[in-house]
């Protein structure tokens, strides 16, 4: 029996709470319309916003309290909570908003709330797909027995070509020692490396392998095979860093707006109190 | 021919050096990594045939490039002379010319100074960590952001209030640092100075005060035309605040919606529950015209002055009879008339026949007998026998005698008397004068009802495309004692309150009511 996950946690219970929040709120909006039309300074916005506010801080708790490994109820039902009151947050403070936009620290605030929200959505989905589709990418398999048995292949491919001609040794030496991996933020996020030297060696030797002698056509054949099984290595370990780089990335986003949007939710009220 | 010694240079399992030597004689020293190669070299960075070492014609030993690099001290050389003490990098081999014995011509060490990395080494040191410093980034932009937000949100906006010669430069630009805390479009009347905070919001944490508003606005009058009511009704409803702010009612930063609010939750705030304000006003309360609305009151003037008015409710209908001195049956003036002039004069009359509309707002001009009566009814100032008709004019009672007088003196009074009866009296009503007056009878005075709905204003012209008898019932009026002004019921025929109803326009206070006279008021001053 599968156990629960953070989006079925007690039968839904923060999903209903969530969608209860999110009916009762756009109830009162459309029943409670003030007559110079929905703000933010109504009794109705007031109520938003301050409910608005304090599940802000109650989120931003939870991101402390998660790396304290003790305290008060499960972490999975913390989370659970987290991503069903974030998403009615949207919904509350966009009532609160009363659709009115402009350029302003209101407005920044708002649209920094949407950013820290949608991160964490993207953040949610890369925990849905890509844990999965991590483990069917390495097997049995971890980055270090991988990067092992690619440097297998190299001193193979090595041993190989140093008796076949200079321009395949060559090759086979470059995409052994400048194969980078993960290099840098982009490519990780990609899992792609435009111009990658294992790669080129293998479509290199493809035509390099036509003149040989009849004697070096046999460990042609088994250097080339190396090298292809190299390639789908180096694939293989690019794949497991760019799950991993978008697991974490999302983070890059969501906590330091997180920390912005204190800032501004703050601006916001001194503002709005202190220009009555 | 090279006759010469080779040393190899290489490190055995504990990491010491080895050497190995051998001579080598031959016309030509081949160095590569081919397995024929006098010196095999195994090693992938050394090409198959790197370099050999002969005698060139000066008959100096030279170590040429075959298909390899060699490098003297940082330049990559074609052919180098084998001097005593020359060292060649030769891929990543050292080979350095040694001091020769005497036996040949020729000594070499050969070293693998750059031996290849560990391929795990080597591979592991090509794979980066995921997301390499995300911590630090973090840690890093949330400062920045937040940094950032503080100073331009939350720091300039509040400096330029703290420090006055900061808040002096700003006036003179066009926005002021605070303009980011502007929560909504500013209306348009306000646009010139709004950008500018401080025009309004004087001082921090307080709520935008009356003397702001009154910068301009200085010539404004109370609101409300009784300054009693003014203090009493307000100051009561608004306890928690200090009388009433002018922003109260005109909320700015709210634009396009009007700057005056129209909406009837002010108004039902108190007068939803009026002994509250005034316990003894004779008001009922009122939430919404459609529910709780009383039934109308008609204004009669009970005399000359504009102030002197009796106002009577509609459902008393024993007691709504206009005295306007005249004798008029709208019901005989309305769609097909007999005209003048015999049985086949038939006309068409309508309401605005008579009754015609003037100005924006459709009032209507008053009757007048010359426009509107007499081209019907100019025999009624006829007299005397058909041979010698007298044309008596329409105007005042003396007017009428001396005309009498003049065009027949005889049967002045005769001719008087039939006036009386039925001549002047077919539309007016006629009173008898004292004994010793010099005119035997005179016209009662006209009174006739400009303002129905005193408190409340109507326009007829947004109400052109009705019929006028769909709210003024006159087809069967026959005195014009009778009063056919519309009550409640016939509004709520297409009006419903404050909120729509099928086929029922949403009719807020503001429909038909100032607030508190306020325009009244100023006329008055």
């Amino acid at each position: 029996m599968q156990r629960s996950n953070i989006f079925d946690y007690k039968h839904y219970f923060f999903f209903k709470i969530a969608v209860a929040v999110i009916l009762i709120a756009f109830i009162a909006y459309i029943a409670f319309e003030p007559p110079i039309g929905h703000y933010g300074g109504s009794w109705l916005g007031y109520v938003l916003g301050i409910i608005s506010a304090l599940l802000v801080f109650w989120m931003t708790w939870y991101g402390i309290r998660k790396r304290r490994y003790r305290g008060s109820g499960a972490t999975q039902g913390w989370l659970s909570a987290h991503i069903y009151l974030g998403t009615a947050l949207t919904v509350l403070v966009t009532l609160h908003s009363g659709f009115n936009f402009g350029i302003n620290i209101h407005t920044l605030a708002y649209g920094l709330l949407l950013m820290v929200v949608m991160s964490g959505f993207f953040g949610n989905y890369t925990y849905m797909i890509y844990p999965r589709q991590m483990t069917e990418n390495m097997g049995e398999d971890n980055l270090d027995g991988l990067l092992l048995r690619i440097a297998d292949a190299d001193k193979l491919a090595r041993q190989i070509a140093l008796i076949m001609p200079d321009d395949i040794n060559n090759t086979v030496s470059r995409a052994c020692s400048e194969t980078a991996i993960g290099n840098g933020l982009l490519e990780q996020l990609r899992g792609y490396q435009p111009n990658c030297p294992t790669a080129i060696a293998v479509a290199q030797l493809t035509l390099m392998g036509k003149d040989l002698p009849s004697e070096q056509r046999k460990p042609y054949r088994e250097l080339y095979s190396i090298m292809v099984r190299r390639l789908s290595l180096v694939k293989r370990v690019r794949q497991d860093l760019m799950y991993r780089a978008r697991l974490g990335f999302w983070l890059y986003i969501h906590v330091p707006f997180t920390i912005a949007l204190l800032v501004a939710m703050m601006a916001h009220i001194i503002a709005v109190f202190f220009y009555w | 021919m090279i006759h010469c010694l080779l040393i190899q240079i290489s490190n055995n399992k504990r990491g010491l050096p080895v050497r190995s030597y051998r001579t080598i004689t031959a016309d030509e020293v081949t160095i590569g990594r081919y397995v024929e190669s006098t010196v095999q070299l195994a090693d992938p960075r050394i090409s198959m045939h790197h370099a050999v070492i002969k005698r060139l014609a000066d008959g100096q030993a030279h170590l040429v490039s075959t298909n390899g690099e060699l490098e003297v001290d940082g330049v990559k050389m074609q052919s180098i002379a084998l001097t005593h003490g020359k060292k060649v990098l030769l891929g990543p081999y050292v080979l350095k010319v040694e001091p020769a014995p005497p036996d040949v011509s020729l000594a070499l060490s050969l070293e693998l100074a750059n031996p290849l990395p560990d391929d795990f080494q080597n591979i592991k040191a090509l794979t980066q960590e995921p997301l390499e410093g995300a911590s630090a980034f973090k840690r890093k932009l949330s400062l920045w952001l937040a940094g950032v937000i503080a100073l331009i949100f939350l720091g300039l906006p509040l400096a330029q209030n703290f420090i006055p010669q900061l808040q002096a430069t700003m006036a003179q630009l066009p926005l002021g640092f605070d303009r980011v805390w502007s929560p909504g479009h500013i209306s348009n009347a306000h646009l010139h100075f709004g950008s500018q905070c401080s025009n309004c919001h004087q001082k921090l944490t307080q709520k935008v005060t009356d003397n702001a508003c009154m910068t301009c606005h200085r010539d404004i009058s109370p609101h409300i035309a009784d300054t009693d009511l003014q203090k009493h009704a307000f100051n009561k409803s608004h306890r928690l605040s200090d009388g009433v702010r002018c922003a109260e009612c005109h909320r700015e930063h709210k634009a396009p919606h009007p700057l005056a609010r129209q909406d009837n939750a002010n108004c039902v705030k108190c007068h939803g529950n009026i002994k509250a304000i005034d316990s003894k006003t004779k008001l009922s309360n009122i939430h919404d015209f459609d529910l709780d609305h009383p039934g109308f009151k008609l204004t009669f003037s009970t005399g000359k002055d504009t102030k002197e008015v009796e106002r009577i409710p509609q459902t008393d209908t024993a007691r709504l009879v206009e005295k306007s001195g005249l004798k008029f049956p709208h019901s005989q003036h309305f769609g097909k008339v007999q005209g003048p002039d015999g049985v086949w004069d038939v006309r068409e009359l309508s309401c605005t026949n008579c009754h015609r509309p003037e100005g924006k707002e459709m009032r209507f001009q008053a009757v007048a007998y010359a426009r509107d009566c007499q081209t019907c009814h100019a025999n009624q100032l006829d007299v005397g026998p058909a041979k010698a008709t007298i044309h008596i004019p329409h105007g005042t009672e003396q007017s009428v005698m001396n005309a009498l007088k003049v065009q027949a003196p005889k049967q002045a009074s005769q001719y008087a008397a039939v006036l009386k009866s039925d001549g002047c009296s077919y539309c007016h009503e006629i009173s008898e004068t004292k004994k010793g007056d010099t005119l035997p009878w005179k016209i009662a005075p006209l009174n006739i009802n400009q303002d129905w709905f005193s408190k409340a204003h109507f326009n007829h012209a947004s109400h052109r495309s009705q019929k006028c008898e769909s709210c003024h019932q006159v087809e069967h009026s026959e005195i014009s004692a009778d009063v056919a002004m519309p009550d409640r019921k016939s509004c709520l025929r297409c009006h419903s309150g404050n909120n729509p109803k099928p086929k029922r326009i949403a009719s807020g206070c503001m429909s038909c009511h100032d607030f508190h006279s306020s325009h009244a008021a100023k006329e008055t001053k």
